[in-house]
């Protein structure tokens, strides 16, 4: 890949963080040589975490697509003391994957993937590529307990709302609300995110 | 505001995570304009969403960088927010850039649908070229009046209906659709004929119109062929690059 290549190693998140944000202020003025390297730096995230929710390959590429567009669009309403770069881009990609997802697949075939969440824990695990930041969020969702790391990993990346998520799980909807957010706490404090 | 059970600091985590539905996220950004505190730990919360987003980095196809950059080319920013508040970091409305939908028009094509898209298509589009497989008008003529033509109607996976009618006399086809699933500008339908070990291209569907589309002529087919459509870059593909929404034996 040409370019400084896509966002790997922790380490490396906060400092490319606020080389994104310069890249984004540019965009914001019109600026497609920022852009494009935007574009190389994200793309991967952007399309991974679309493609782990939407599924369908041919959809994924669409909302990628989708995705990189609002980034253009919209770079003026980045707001680096609202968070980082790459939390902002990643939450345009996962909020247009989930819309889609959700649009697209109200049906029989989204029940039957009702599978567990060791589908989507496998995945990451399994995943061929190394890569810091994927070890690194693999070893934290070790950490978990078992319903904090279904809550999450069915929430994130597979687009479940969390009342889809207590009926898969047969759990109560505070329960499930209640873990995703201490799943994400102790996630945090193991990823060592804001400190 | 009354809040029953979850009360909305829990919600934080769902929140953070897109897995409120709509009424109850908007409730939530509400809260969230008056609370501080749970706007600072959502905040938190989604940085830990984008680690979740790192680790499935997968790097796209290249065609689509080609893509986003020939049409961002074309797309208009927003201006900067003046005056600063604007409650929170904010993802865009994410339906402003997706072309509106086609109501999902539940019109079954009958074979008379066809030949009045065709009268439509004769006479509405004097000069104007389809896409698809030129089709002069007589060609579709010749199909819809060969002795052996035969019509096909089928429900289209993702949303819609299409209609075809085949002569393999004429080697032709004819096909029409209604209520196709509105494609990203830099989308568009392609038609296969696929058979005799590959699939070959038959021709792009033009713009829907009132929700119809076609009817385009597809030549060269052969006994034992299936009709196939699938969504391809705008330019058309050599070789379908994505899963057929349609297969139909012919």
């Amino acid at each position: 890949m040409p370019g400084p290549g896509p966002l790997t190693g922790s380490h490396r998140v906060s400092d490319r963080g606020s080389h994104l944000a310069q890249l984004l202020a540019k965009t914001a003025h019109g600026d497609h040589g920022a852009f494009e390297v935007i574009y190389e730096q994200v793309a991967p995230t952007v399309f991974g975490t679309v493609r782990r929710v939407v599924r369908d390959p041919c959809l994924s590429e669409e909302v990628t697509q989708e995705v990189f567009i609002e980034i253009w669009r919209t770079a003026s309403r980045f707001n680096s003391s609202k968070g980082s770069p790459i939390a902002w881009v990643a939450m345009i990609a996962h909020r247009r994957a989930v819309d889609r997802v959700r649009a697209e697949q109200r049906s029989a075939d989204r029940d039957r993937r009702a599978a567990s969440s060791e589908i989507a824990y496998d995945e990451v695990a399994e995943s061929a590529e190394h890569n810091l930041d994927r070890e690194r969020v693999r070893h934290c969702l070790k950490r978990l307990t078992d319903l904090q790391r279904e809550v999450v990993t069915l929430a994130y990346y597979r687009g479940y709302t969390y009342r889809e998520v207590a009926g898969l799980l047969g759990v109560p909807a505070g329960t499930v609300s209640t873990r995703m957010r201490d799943g994400l706490i102790r996630l945090r404090d193991c990823l060592g995110v804001g400190q | 505001m009354t809040w029953r059970c979850p009360p909305p600091h829990t919600l934080a985590g769902p929140f953070a995570m897109d897995a409120l539905d709509p009424a109850s996220q908007r409730r939530f950004a509400r809260h969230l304009a008056r609370c501080s505190e749970c706007a600072r730990e959502v905040m938190e919360l989604r940085e830990v969403a984008g680690r979740l987003a790192i680790a499935s980095a997968s790097p796209p196809p290249d065609v689509i960088k080609d893509s986003v950059l020939r049409v961002t080319k074309r797309v208009r920013q927003l201006p900067p927010v003046v005056g600063g508040s604007h409650g929170g970091q904010r993802g865009p409305k994410t339906r402003s850039v997706r072309p509106a939908r086609t109501p999902r028009l539940a019109i079954a094509l009958t074979a008379g649908a066809v030949v009045a898209a065709a009268a439509i298509w004769f006479t509405g589009h004097a000069g104007d070229h389809s896409p698809a497989s030129s089709g002069a008008d007589p060609a579709i003529a010749a199909v819809l009046t060969a002795p052996d033509a035969t019509m096909i109607d089928t429900a289209v996976r993702p949303g819609g209906s299409a209609t075809v009618v085949m002569s393999l006399t004429e080697r032709r086809l004819v096909f029409a659709a209604a209520g196709l699933r509105a494609l990203p500008a830099y989308r568009c339908y392609e038609l296969w004929l696929v058979g005799h070990g590959r699939d070959r291209p038959a021709g792009l569907l033009p713009m829907p119109r009132h929700g119809m589309t076609g009817p385009v002529v597809a030549v060269g087919l052969h006994a034992g062929d299936r009709l196939g459509l699938s969504v391809e870059p705008v330019a058309g593909s050599r070789h379908p690059t994505s899963r057929m929404i349609l297969l139909i034996t012919l």
